[in-house]
């Protein structure tokens, strides 16, 4: 019984080394606990373990405890969907030459900002503008639903609702408990074609599941206002609107010395919003997992990644490939 | 090459399987073997990686078999049909606990500290004729409000006192119910079991989709679900331990059952009661930070975020402020209770 056992424990060793055909070594990788992450990461360590050969572990993760992690330990390998607006610790770790920016993820940058339902917009277009929100109050229900507490955009949004003068037009600012609630008040109010106005953010299944409109604020995007409306020891005095959020991927400088091709793998890999959206409406539709999800992407986007292997991950991806 | 696609050719399923096959979402599993060639599926399996036939492992050998996910679909999409009825009933009747919890938070808040706190003492000493507890309870809300904490302690017994209200006039009458009639005993034990074990966010859930929330009764209605479990379990253990032959004197006496019930099992049960009242308020105040997820204001937030953000000592202060509340009120019940006893003993 014994010898079975390191027999298989033997075989399990074995296995990866030889299903690698080029010696990659082993990889982590962070998987973000939102979809779009998840599915991306999917994406990413298929291609690595089928086209590079590589044994690669993917570590549940989320923004500040992958930083911290990468700060203390050097672990793990690859952070993607970083949205560094929510995580200052980026460019310390940047600076002190820990890690290396591989690509925006995100292409277009994540859009974070106040949006209303599409429903509502379609029947009174001035709700578009910060103006037609602002002189609609009872049309919009009269509620402002802001980030819960510990977040970023609570801040914010708290400061720039008063400046833009929604407090005073008669919003009740509602404080969310959690990002959960938040979710559910959007998909509640689209259930009953309800009034709705509050923060959000996209690319995010929510997004792609109801459509909605993001209110134009009208002014350009101002640094110092903004950088202050965020912090909770300073509140702002103007008016800025939300700046396009980089979403980057990341690697260890260790890491990219070690595997120089993943690094490239890694800079090449971006998707466009667009595409983002697209299979994130795939998955609700199919109520798929986010594994099936990376399998469809993989699977119908050949022309997105094909571009972004080298020759000998192609020949072993060759199958695969139209 | 799924593991039961033997079994399948041999029982002469395979024509069923494919031709009911609805294609659903390809599995990492089938890529792989796209990828690879066959090759891959052609490894000698052990026999003892066997797995075990679940609805997913047949499911990837014959797709006619639902995925366990079309079971949870069925349940959520189940809940979902039955949820507009459900709501139009309980929408109504739950709305007195939105305008209790909203106006209680109003008044505690609108009334200020130097009024709130020395009527809270008086209480106290009401309650418990201590001078002692009275200077604790003096201290530790000096303390909180003096680290700038008295906004949301004070929030927090605000949601306790309306939920703990409300779980004794809710309790109290099941728990007599329930001592009166071992059928009814029958039925509400198994549900307070279920209320007690089931994990709390399973049934926020629910209550989610059920009412806005932004209203406070979602989070009202999470605590009281908790938290009115013990005084429903003692009433009922209070009024079957009161003595038979006590009973039995009421009776000879001529009472009447209402009249036995009011005058002599309610007040013997006393003890039993008041130590549920306190079991109810100690999870009431358990609940508060889970509750804080669904947008219950108070000390629960700020140890939400220590967490979020990696603040510990955000957290740790809102939490020992928790504890501080805890005793509080523990000791306060508990010596009033300790009065009520001494008092019966006369």
């Amino acid at each position: 019984m014994r010898k079975l056992m390191i027999g298989a424990a033997l075989a399990a060793l074995m296995t990866p080394g030889l299903a690698a055909a080029d010696d990659c070594g082993e990889v982590t990788i962070t998987e973000m606990n939102w979809a779009s992450s998840a599915i991306i990461t999917n994406i990413a360590k298929f291609l690595m373990e089928e086209g590079y050969g590589c044994s690669v572990v993917s570590v549940p993760s989320s923004t500040t405890p992958s930083l911290v992690s990468v700060a203390e330990t050097g672990k793990p390998d690859i952070v993607t969907e970083l949205w560094i607006n929510g995580a200052p610790s980026y460019q310390e770790l940047q600076d002190a030459g820990k890690i290396m920016t591989a690509a925006d993820v995100l292409a277009d940058g994540g859009r974070e900002g106040w949006w209303v339902p599409q429903y509502m917009v379609d029947a009174h277009p001035e709700l578009a503008t910060i103006e037609g929100v602002k002189a609609n109050v009872d049309l919009l229900g009269g509620r402002f639903h802001n980030c819960p507490d510990g977040w970023a955009c609570k801040n914010t949004n708290a400061d720039l609702a008063r400046n833009f003068g929604l407090v005073d037009a008669g919003f009740e600012i509602f404080l969310h408990g959690s990002g959960e609630t938040l979710a559910t008040s959007i998909a509640s109010a689209y259930a009953n074609e309800e009034p709705w106005i509050g923060y959000y953010w996209s690319p995010d299944p929510l997004m792609a599941k109801y459509k909605m409109v993001e209110v134009d604020l009208g002014v350009p995007y101002d640094h110092e206002v903004f950088t202050c409306a965020a912090k909770s020891d300073c509140s702002a005095e103007g008016v800025s609107s939300w700046p396009i959020g980089p979403v980057k991927t990341v690697v260890t400088t260790d890491f990219a010395d070690r595997a120089p091709e993943i690094a490239e793998l890694m800079s090449n890999m971006s998707f466009k919003n667009a595409d983002v959206l697209s299979f994130l409406d795939w998955m609700e539709n199919n109520g798929a997992t986010y594994e099936e999800t990376a399998v469809h992407f993989l699977t119908t986007r050949q022309d997105l990644w094909s571009e972004w292997i080298n020759d000998s991950a192609k020949e072993n991806l060759a199958a695969l490939l139209p | 090459m799924a593991y039961y696609d033997n079994w399948i050719e041999r029982l002469g399923l395979r024509d069923w399987c494919d031709a009911n096959s609805q294609g659903g979402p390809m599995s990492m599993a089938d890529l792989l073997k796209k990828s690879k060639g066959d090759k891959a599926g052609e490894s000698d399996a052990s026999i003892l990686d066997t797995p075990f036939p679940s609805l997913d492992e047949l499911n990837s050998a014959c797709p006619a078999i639902p995925k366990t996910r079309v079971f949870t679909d069925a349940v959520e999409n189940s809940f979902l049909s039955i949820k507009d009825p459900l709501k139009t009933i309980l929408d109504p009747i739950t709305q007195p606990l939105s305008w209790a919890l909203d106006g209680s938070m109003w008044l505690f808040q609108a009334v200020p500290w130097f009024i709130v706190v020395p009527l809270f003492l008086l209480v106290v000493f009401w309650a418990t004729r201590s001078m002692a507890l009275v200077v604790f309870v003096g201290v530790s809300f000096l303390f909180m409000a003096f680290i700038d904490h008295y906004v949301p302690a004070i929030q927090t017994l605000s949601i306790i006192f309306v939920c703990t209200s409300f779980s004794v006039a809710l309790g109290v009458p099941i728990g007599i119910l329930m001592s009166r009639s071992d059928a009814m005993q029958r039925i509400v034990v198994p549900i307070l079991d279920m209320l007690q074990t089931l994990p709390t966010f399973v049934y926020l859930i629910p209550l989610i989709f059920l009412f806005s929330v932004t209203e406070s009764k979602l989070y009202g209605i999470a605590i009281i679900l908790y938290a009115v479990v013990p005084v429903i379990r003692l009433t009922d253990l209070g009024i079957r331990l009161v003595d038979k032959e006590v009973l039995e004197a009421a009776h000879a006496f001529g009472m009447t059952d209402r009249q036995k019930l009011v005058n002599v099992q309610l007040p013997l049960a006393l003890p039993n009661i008041m130590a549920g009242v306190n079991q109810t308020i100690m999870m009431s105040l358990a609940m508060v930070v889970i509750a804080s997820l669904v947008s219950a204001p108070g000390l629960g937030v700020l140890v939400l975020r220590g967490i979020r953000n990696l603040e510990l000592g955000v957290g740790l202060v809102a939490g020992l402020g928790i504890v501080l509340l805890a005793v509080l009120l523990d000791r306060v019940t508990k010596t009033a209770l300790a009065r009520v006893n001494a008092a019966q003993k006369h």
